[in-house]
């Protein structure tokens, strides 16, 4: 491997001192003279006609300022994509508990809350749809209605169907001598994000335009729905994001929505406008991970080697679409793990239902079907009497194979020696007989047994068939020879503005500490679609390459120029540069030489991804340009007096390709597991009736430092060609093979087999789940 | 949130006469971890918060005459890392290390968790089965009560109206006691307590069961010692079987208090491993 200056060096994080020092200013720490506090009035019925929404009462209100509606916004405020089925504040129909109404600005947060309580809103309670299998039954209430654009719009409560299509496997199934049929279930999960939703709105002089600020992860996208719903042109908004307390995915639309009521009540009032979510109002009306039922047949020889497989998913994408056709479509394409087949059939039913609603979460669709086709895969080692990882390895996929989807594979594809390493990092061979064995003896009452599982993972890199899929960064040398670097693509906590800094500083030769990045900012970067799909790394990383290569490319020609010489004579030493004559130029003689000369330092690069293609139809086809390959074990110690389950270690390896940031790639590895051990063991969203029973953090459990333990992470760092310096993705897979290690793990311990999620005492103990009836109460409160 | 008053007593004696200043609602502030919960339920749920938490004799512990004494307002790390309380009760000790974290264990009080009263209350078990009695002060006097008598059910108490909980005192055990103090919660920290067990025994000189307590915690609506178990314990040869016997028996009795719940299908196997296990804990010297 080539050696580098800077990147894989460990560096600082860019912006760790503010952070550490409290000076970094998240939406909160905001606060401008004549400022206005607004909130939302949030339906508490999940599925409701709205007869009357009068605002008169609360407008009279001393401190009251304004109140919008639907009405204030053009064609009620309607967005989304990919399908515009929501609204900037729900437009003749709520659809879930949470659904925002009307949005005050007032004074302050007294004559907030009397203006909320004036606000008179009449509905007509609906029939709901709660239970996601049943919601295609011709009988059942429907859900979204077809907007007067859109007649390709969903039928019924479906949103979409997709497919993957290799041969006929239930041909194969009857011909295989092992064959599995289990249905596997996963859970709503909350991001819980450490900030909440929550966005400020500056108007221009004479509202003229607005500047918003958003705690958001795509502020290219925010925009775009501002100019859609305000009536503004691209050029009268300004987005900015500030620091943003994570997002893991769940700070799009919920963020959109409040973004444009903040903005439309700002240039009503002309006055800044900020709204911040509580805790329970963020826990009640924002996105989660979309639930999934799965029913999956696998079919083997008598060795093990796996021929066919059909699967069949529902999702859960709750009252809106959000992206759960794209997440969806990502857990479609996964669904059957990282295995050759001869035959392999996907069918996934996306539906509407009254539950909250579903969208973007790390792992997004790969993190549900992967927890269930590991286990099937671990269920299926034990019929045939196989080492789970020696089942995996004997059926992976390797560089040169084609995967089901009929996909020819590069030779970056590392998944076996994944496998391998954390093999031998776990002490797999010795624990896992161990363990196995100890799982045959007869329990003695309240004993404690040890168990161990594997899991793995492969994730199509970026947006796949979703989009277009670019990024573009900007880069110039400042007068105090600085250098400012941007990127459309954003830094939410993940790092990727030190990767940025790294990519370009060692792609220069110049130091990093030369470099600043800008917060995010519609005005002084260029749209590179949404940050999400772990996508910063290789597309903004590849983005900020071309850039810097550019600029290189002009300082090189100042610097022949200066040092009279040809370009390709020119030696780099550190930031010097150095002649024929040897005779040293330092950069800032080279930046002053290249303004003598008339050259403009400054460059713009555009990265676009490779080309791929997929067939809704046939489906088969190319649908990412290559994937991120990974392999995690979980060790468990399971009381099982108590049900209690403690994860005693876990092992990770990834095939990151060149890590850039060794301290930012081990902190997404890391938080990742930890994200899947909380999905694995305790994180509940229970919608009853509509109703999510959770509205804080005392009832939503998140696992804390003292459930998490050691975690070993290494990574495969074979370079991948189309990569920055060789890099591949890291910000979701690590959440991905997570709970199924764990499950598989909790299996080896006990004998006994959890298909769904959580695996909570109950269904460790008794092998089901036991609940208190819900109650709609804890819910309202929380809007309160 | 509403406004509320805040006034800071010097004395205990200051204390009382704050929290019955008439025409005020008064409550008493110590470690605030609760009465911030509840502000957000009920914003008037108090005209003024009387804090109590930089009384110094309301922090004290300390061992006089067979019995030790643990201020209201001491805090649960206080309490958690006191020699007196480790070397008599570590069941105490154990308690009010299960409570919350760190911070909300540096923060938060003995007194404020007895008079909060919690179904799932971790310290309650304890100091029941230390046969603690809570020393009360009102403008008409002095009172002391045992906990268990104190504590009614799930977040009631016969606390008197302005009337301030001062201390806590329990016996110390017979010489030979050992303790022991378990919690199941969902997860290892800031985790509500789905059961936990509290149990104190000593062995006679033939090794045969000559005391033993039994108190359960998150299983009955009101917390007490479970002396049908205490009972079958005393005067046998402690062995596996005797404890799996006294876990049948304790879980007769969640039953019996409580009823059998939707939560029952599991806590009755769960409570009986953890029975079992803490009189295993207990009585098998040299074990952890």
């Amino acid at each position: 491997m080539p050696e580098f200056q800077f990147i894989g060096k460990p560096t600082d994080r860019v912006d760790a001192l503010e952070k550490v020092l409290g000076t970094a200013k998240y939406i909160d720490d905001y606060s401008l003279p004549g400022m206005l506090v607004a909130h939302t009035l949030r339906s508490n019925l999940p599925h409701a006609r709205i007869l009357r929404v009068d605002v008169s009462a609360a407008l009279k209100i001393p401190g009251v300022v304004a109140v919008i509606t639907c009405e204030d916004f053009m064609d009620h405020g309607r967005f989304g994509y990919p399908i515009a089925d929501m609204f900037m504040l729900a437009y003749q129909r709520v659809r879930y508990v949470g659904d925002g109404i009307a949005s005050i600005a007032a004074e302050n947060k007294a004559a907030l809350q009397l203006g909320l309580d004036a606000i008179q809103v009449e509905l007509e309670e609906l029939p709901g749809v709660f239970n996601p299998l049943t919601a295609l039954n011709a009988s059942t209430t429907i859900v979204s209605e077809q907007p007067w654009d859109a007649p390709e719009y969903p039928r019924g409560n479906l949103l979409t169907h997709y497919v993957v299509r290799k041969n006929d496997p239930q041909n194969e199934l009857a011909r295989c001598p092992v064959t599995l049929e289990e249905d596997y279930s996963t859970m709503h999960q909350e991001h819980a994000y450490l900030e909440t939703e929550g966005a400020l709105a500056v108007p221009w002089p004479g509202s003229s335009g607005v500047t918003v600020y958003a705690s958001c992860q795509s502020p290219f996208i925010n925009r775009g729905n501002l100019v859609r719903t305000l009536g503004l042109g691209e050029d009268n908004i300004r987005v900015i994001q500030p620091q943003v307390g994570g997002a893991f995915g769940g700070k799009d639309d919920l963020m959109y929505q409040i973004s444009g009521q903040v903005a439309k009540l700002a240039l009503l009032t002309d006055r800044p406008v900020k709204m911040i979510l509580s805790r329970e109002e963020s826990l009640i009306a924002s996105y989660k991970r979309d639930s999934m039922q799965m029913h999956v047949q696998l079919g083997a020889d008598a060795n093990g080697k796996l021929r066919a497989s059909q699967i069949h998913a529902t999702v859960d994408s709750g009252a809106y679409a959000s992206i759960t056709p794209f997440t969806a479509w990502r857990s479609s394409i996964h669904a059957m793990g990282p295995y050759r087949y001869d035959a392999c059939h996907v069918d996934t039913d996306v539906v509407y239902t009254n539950n909250g609603y579903s969208g973007a979460f790390r792992g997004f669709g790969n993190t549900e079907v992967c927890f269930a086709i590991e286990q099937a895969m671990d269920e299926l080692a034990l019929m045939v009497k196989r080492d789970p990882i020696d089942l995996r390895l004997q059926n992976c996929l390797r560089p040169g194979d084609t995967t089901p989807h009929g996909q020819l594979l590069g030779d970056d594809v590392s998944l076996a020696e994944c496998l391998e390493q954390v093999r031998k990092l776990s002490d797999w061979k010795r624990k896992h007989a161990a363990y196995t064995r100890q799982a045959a003896e007869p329990l003695t009452p309240g004993e404690f047994r040890r168990g161990i599982g594997v899991a793995a993972v492969f994730h199509g890199m970026s947006l796949g068939a979703e989009g277009v899929d670019f990024a573009v960064g900007t880069l110039t040398v400042n007068s105090d020879y600085t250098l400012t670097l941007t990127s459309g693509l954003t830094d939410y906590g993940t790092g990727s503005r030190t990767a940025f800094t790294l990519i370009a500083a060692e792609t220069l030769g110049l130091n990093p500490q030369r470099f600043n990045m800008p917060r995010p900012d519609t005005d002084l970067s260029h749209d590179s679609g949404p940050t999400v799909a772990s996508r910063a790394t290789v597309l903004g990383g590849n983005a900020t390459h071309v850039t810097a290569q550019r600029l290189a490319s002009l300082l090189n020609k100042s610097a022949a120029d200066l040092l009279g010489c040809r370009e390709d004579e020119i030696v780099r030493h550190g930031e010097l540069y150095i002649g024929p004559k040897e005779e040293p130029a330092t950069f800032e003689l080279v930046v002053e030489h290249a303004h003598k000369i008339g050259l403009t330092l400054t460059s713009r690069g555009r990265w676009s991804s490779p080309e791929i293609h997929w067939s809704m139809e046939t489906g088969q086809g190319k649908p990412y340009f290559a994937y991120h390959f990974g392999a995690q074990v979980a060790e468990v110690l399971v009381d099982t007096g108590t049900g209690k389950v403690d994860v005693t270690g876990f092992w990770a390896v990834h095939n990151t390709g060149t890590v850039i940031f060794p301290q930012g790639a081990c902190g997404q590895l890391y938080g990742g597991i930890a994200q899947g051990l909380g999905y694995a063991l305790m994180e509940r969203v229970d919608y009853d009736n509509g109703y999510i029973q959770a509205t804080n953090f005392d009832e939503y459990l998140i696992p804390t430092a003292l459930d998490v333990p050691d975690i070993v992470g290494a990574f495969v760092e074979k370079p991948f060609a189309a990569g920055p310096f060789g890099a591949k993705n890291l910000g979701e897979p690590g959440v991905v093979p997570t709970a199924p290690a764990i499950l598989n793990a909790i299996t080896n311990a006990t004998g006994r087999r959890i298909r769904s999620l959580p695996a909570s005492l109950e269904r460790v103990l008794l092998g089901k789940d036991l609940r208190k009836e819900g109650s709609s109460t804890a819910c309202k409160l929380g809007l309160n | 949130m509403e406004r509320f008053g805040y006034i800071r007593a010097a004395s205990v004696s200051e204390a009382v006469a704050l929290l019955n200043e008439p025409g005020l609602k008064s409550r008493a502030l110590a470690g605030s971890t609760d009465i911030i919960l509840q502000f957000r339920h009920d914003p008037h749920y108090c005209d003024r918060l009387v804090d109590i938490s930089l009384i110094p004799e309301l922090r004290r512990i300390e061992q006089r005459g067979g019995w030790v004494h643990i201020g209201a307002a001491a805090t649960f790390s206080d309490v958690m890392s006191n020699p007196s309380v480790i070397a008599s009760a570590m069941v105490l000790a154990q308690a009010c290390r299960a409570v919350g974290a760190v911070q909300i264990r540096n923060m938060g009080t003995l007194g404020g968790n007895v008079a909060n009263a919690a179904a799932c209350a971790d310290s309650l078990p304890a100091l029941i089965c230390l046969d603690t009695v809570a020393n009360i002060l009102t403008p008409a006097g002095g009172q002391a009560l045992p906990v268990s008598q104190l504590v009614t059910g799930p977040n009631r108490t016969v606390l008197p109206p302005g009337g301030l909980l001062v201390s806590f005192s329990y016996p110390v055990p017979d010489s030979g006691s050992r303790s022991a103090f378990l919690k199941l919660g969902r997860r290892n920290a800031m985790a509500i307590s789905r059961l936990t067990v509290a149990a104190m025994g000593r062995l006679d000189e033939h090794g045969r069961v000559a005391e033993a307590r039994l108190v359960t915690g998150s299983a009955t609506p009101h917390i007490e010692r479970l002396i049908v178990v205490e009972q079958a314990l005393t005067g046998q040869q402690p062995c596996a079987e005797l404890y799996q016997h006294a876990a049948n028996l304790a879980v007769d009795e969640m039953i019996r208090l409580s009823g059998f719940r939707w939560s029952s299908e599991y806590k009755v196997p769960a409570l009986t491993a953890m029975t079992a296990r803490v009189f295993a804990q207990v009585f098998e010297v040299g074990e952890a």
